[in-house]
């Protein structure tokens, strides 16, 4: 049982190296003078920017060879210290703390809003393969998937924005203002995961077991409840894990477009500026969250199929 | 136990079954009894199947029943599907083929029999789980119940079906295939237990492709051959004095019933493993084996399932690798020509590629010429219109010598059979073994045949390795 969290402890090791690395290189080679960016964060791009980046080059070390520095990162890290910001000199524990909480209600509340959609779609269109909920459900799945999220939320805030006027387009502070951007990311979320869950109820349907269960004279629901949900949900869990990793990548965009303040925000204003310490905080923390999703995944494919804990 | 009163007969007369192009089965009739069961006989696609799921009410939507079923003369086919679904798990109850795929793989045993009581008799869950204990307990697998279907073996799932078919109570027991993938012995506790329930008072139709099970389970007999019961009467007679040519042609095809024909004349090693040994976690399957197969030679494995026949062979083959020893082929040939033969045909054929291609681009791939795919072909008499068709639209017979078209055709030296002909009907396996026998004589292959057909093993093979000791 305990082995795979030994495997993804492993793993998350593995990732913070990785991506501190890759974080700190990528930075590096950017075009642009590093200090000169900052420098023009913190104070603005006026006169004096040559001697500010001089001196904000000093002040932060940032003339040292690049091993040295990747390697006081890597030291601090291990005292939990991720640094301070290079812009605003706060810690950059406290800056993800404000936007990593934004950034997780809103995938929390995308996620929720997709499984209320999806899976709910998928379970109508698997039970009758071909019928009209399927058919139904193909064509909405197409539609929403082929939308990119920059299009989709476009179009929700011109409906319910600017001609319905009943949610705000942009902004922050109440579940208003989440509603927009979740629904946006939750369609998209959603015509995949109601396809695999219609893929997977459509499996389990035709299955020996299925059938077994109405020969035994169950009802049809006592049927669908206690032996199709249960099997079906196995590969669409595994989805949905998936999923949730492909949400913190996609708000990094939705957040810019909507001007929610969380952290794939941060991480683009991090990139703009040059913000090492913030840079490798974020893709640390987003790092880490994959590895998070994928262990909690593996918990309840453990939990709900009985097979899989034969061999760990 | 049963307030109601049990049901005496089956009556079937005239029982038809018709799809959009034309009549399936036709014209079955007859009549199953307390005491006296029933068991239909036949090949894959002779519509035995068809008859059970007729009864049952379980045909696929595109096929109608017509004709007659009474149930103590209540007729069956009068109503709606609806109404026969009503009797499903109440009067009557279906004993599934590979039973293991049959329960849940997700649920507890205990759960899946005290489902029946819960939710078809509307008792309360306590209740329920009392009585499922009981019913596991009746069909000798008392504290099974808290197994997965994957921890058991495919004989105890098969009692799992019965302790079901107990907790519903029903008079009437449709068996389809119920020994299907099974090993002998485990064939015969099944059987075994199936004359219990006839002797406990039940109703007992069986659907099978096995004449020993017939045999086993006695009362009538009836053979179906292209969708119509071309004999029925009392087994003694049918099974000892058949009088369609077909019924003999069954019977012969039973292994037990051929002469020994082993081939002769072994010639040199072509695959030997030394001190060979396998162990899954604390269980060992065999340690310091030693193996030799010679050119032109049948060396046979039996053993129940799971004693590590088919390990033994994909270790010779390299596929497994052995915890020791050592594995010599003759002079280092390529491992392609060392080959297998699966189990199980229609799953090691790509399912929407005609057979056609599957086979021109391995002749491709390998450099051989598509004259020499075609005399393979027509030397297995099979004929090359079914060259065109998927994998799923011929039978397992035909399927199963595609299959052997494919591993000789890479020349091999050595072939692995693995339950090769287990799936097959006895007549489709006589036809198999048949060719396979001649190709031996022919080209000095070496072949290591698993079975766990004892009688099989003994008819056709030079060297017997038992791994029931």
């Amino acid at each position: 049982m305990g082995n795979f969290l030994v495997a993804r402890l492993a793993q998350a090791a593995i990732v913070t190296i990785v991506v501190g690395a890759l974080s700190f290189v990528l930075i590096r080679i950017l075009p642009g003078d590093a200090a000169m960016r900052i420098a023009a964060g913190r104070y603005g791009p006026d006169a004096s920017i040559t001697e500010a980046a001089a001196k904000v080059r000093l002040e932060l070390g940032l003339d040292r060879p690049v091993a040295v520095q990747f390697l006081e990162w890597l030291g601090n890290l291990l005292r939990f210290d991720l640094g301070h910001s290079l812009v605003t000199a706060a810690p950059v524990v406290h800056e993800l703390q404000v936007q990593l909480g934004a950034s997780a209600w809103l995938a929390a509340a995308a996620l929720t809003l997709s499984i209320l959609i999806g899976p709910a779609i998928g379970v109508l269109s698997g039970l009758r393969p071909g019928g009209v909920a399927d058919r139904l459900g193909l064509a909405g799945a197409a539609i929403f998937r082929a939308m990119p999220p920059f299009v989709l939320g476009l179009l929700l805030m011109l409906v319910f924005s600017k001609q319905l006027s009943w949610l705000p387009p942009a902004g922050f502070g109440s579940p208003r203002e989440i509603l927009l951007p979740a629904l946006t990311l939750a369609l998209g979320l959603a015509a995949m995961s109601s396809r695999v869950a219609r893929n997977s109820v459509a499996a389990v349907v035709k299955a020996p077991y299925f059938a077994f269960a109405r020969h035994k004279g169950l009802p049809e629901a006592v049927v669908v409840r206690r032996h199709g949900l249960r099997n079906a949900a196995i590969p669409v869990v595994s989805y949905l894990g998936l999923q949730a990793i492909y949400l913190v990548e996609g708000v990094v965009v939705v957040e810019s477009l909507f001007a929610y303040p969380g952290i794939g925000h941060a991480l683009v204003h991090a990139i703009i500026e040059r913000d090492v310490p913030m840079v490798q905080g974020t893709a640390l923390v987003m790092g880490l969250m994959f590895v998070a999703i994928a262990a909690l995944v593996d918990a309840i494919s453990l939990w709900l199929d009985p097979r899989l804990r034969r061999t760990a | 136990m049963n307030v109601r009163t049990a049901i005496q007969e089956l009556s079937v007369s005239g029982l038809a079954v018709e799809s959009a192009a034309g009549r399936v089965v036709s014209d079955i009739s007859f009549t199953i009894g307390r005491g006296r069961p029933l068991t239909l006989l036949g090949e894959s696609g002779s519509g035995k199947s068809l008859v059970a799921q007729a009864i049952m009410g379980s045909l696929p939507p595109e096929l109608r029943a017509t004709g007659k079923v009474r149930l103590d003369g209540n007729d069956l086919l009068a109503g709606s599907r609806g109404v026969q679904r009503r009797l499903w798990g109440r009067e009557i109850s279906l004993l599934p083929q590979e039973p293991w795929l049959a329960l849940d793989p997700t649920m507890r045993v205990q759960g899946q029999v005290a489902e029946v009581h819960r939710y078809v008799k509307g008792r309360d869950a306590r209740r329920s789980r009392q009585l499922a204990a009981g019913n596991l307990g009746e069909v000798d697998l008392p504290g099974a119940g808290r197994l997965y279907p994957f921890q058991m073996s495919g004989g105890m799932a098969q009692r799992v079906a019965i302790a079901i078919a107990h907790a519903a109570g029903s008079d009437l027991l449709i068996a389809d295939e119920p020994t299907k993938g099974l090993d002998a012995a485990l064939r015969d506790s099944v059987t075994a237990r199936l004359r219990q329930e006839v002797e406990n008072g039940r109703l007992l139709l069986t659907i099978t492709h096995d004449v020993a099970v017939a045999r086993a389970l006695g009362g009538m007999v009836g053979v179906m051959l292209n969708g119509e019961l071309i004999e029925c009467g009392p087994a003694e007679r049918q099974l000892s004095a058949p009088t369609h040519d077909y019924s003999r042609a069954l019977l012969a095809a039973d292994p037990e019933s051929w002469s020994r024909q082993a081939p002769t004349t072994p010639g040199g090693v072509v695959l030997a493993g030394y001190g060979l040994a396998k162990a899954f976690g604390e269980a060992s399957l065999f340690a310091d084996l030693n193996v030799e197969i010679r050119a032109g030679e049948i060396v046979a494995v039996v053993g129940p399932s799971g004693c590590g026949k088919t390990t033994l062979g994909n270790i010779l083959l390299g596929l497994v690798k052995s915890d020791s020893g050592s594995v010599e082929r003759r002079n280092d040939l390529p491992a392609l020509r060392y080959q297998k033969l699966y189990q199980d045909p229609p799953s090691v054929f790509a399912p929407h590629q005609p057979i056609r291609k599957g086979l021109a681009d391995l002749a491709r791939l390998h450099g051989r010429s598509w004259n020499v795919v075609e005399r393979l072909v027509s030397r297995l008499r099979l004929q090359s219109s079914l060259l065109d068709r998927l994998p799923g639209q011929i039978s397992g017979g035909e399927l199963q010598r595609f299959a052997l078209v494919r591993a000789l055709l890479l020349e091999p030296v050595f072939l692995f059979a693995d339950e090769a002909t287990s799936r097959l009907d006895p007549v489709s396996q006589r036809e198999v073994v048949a060719f396979l026998l001649e190709i031996v004589r022919e080209t000095g292959l070496g072949v290591l045949l698993v079975t766990h057909d004892r009688h099989l093993a003994e008819r056709i093979s030079n060297r017997v390795i038992d791994f029931a000791q």
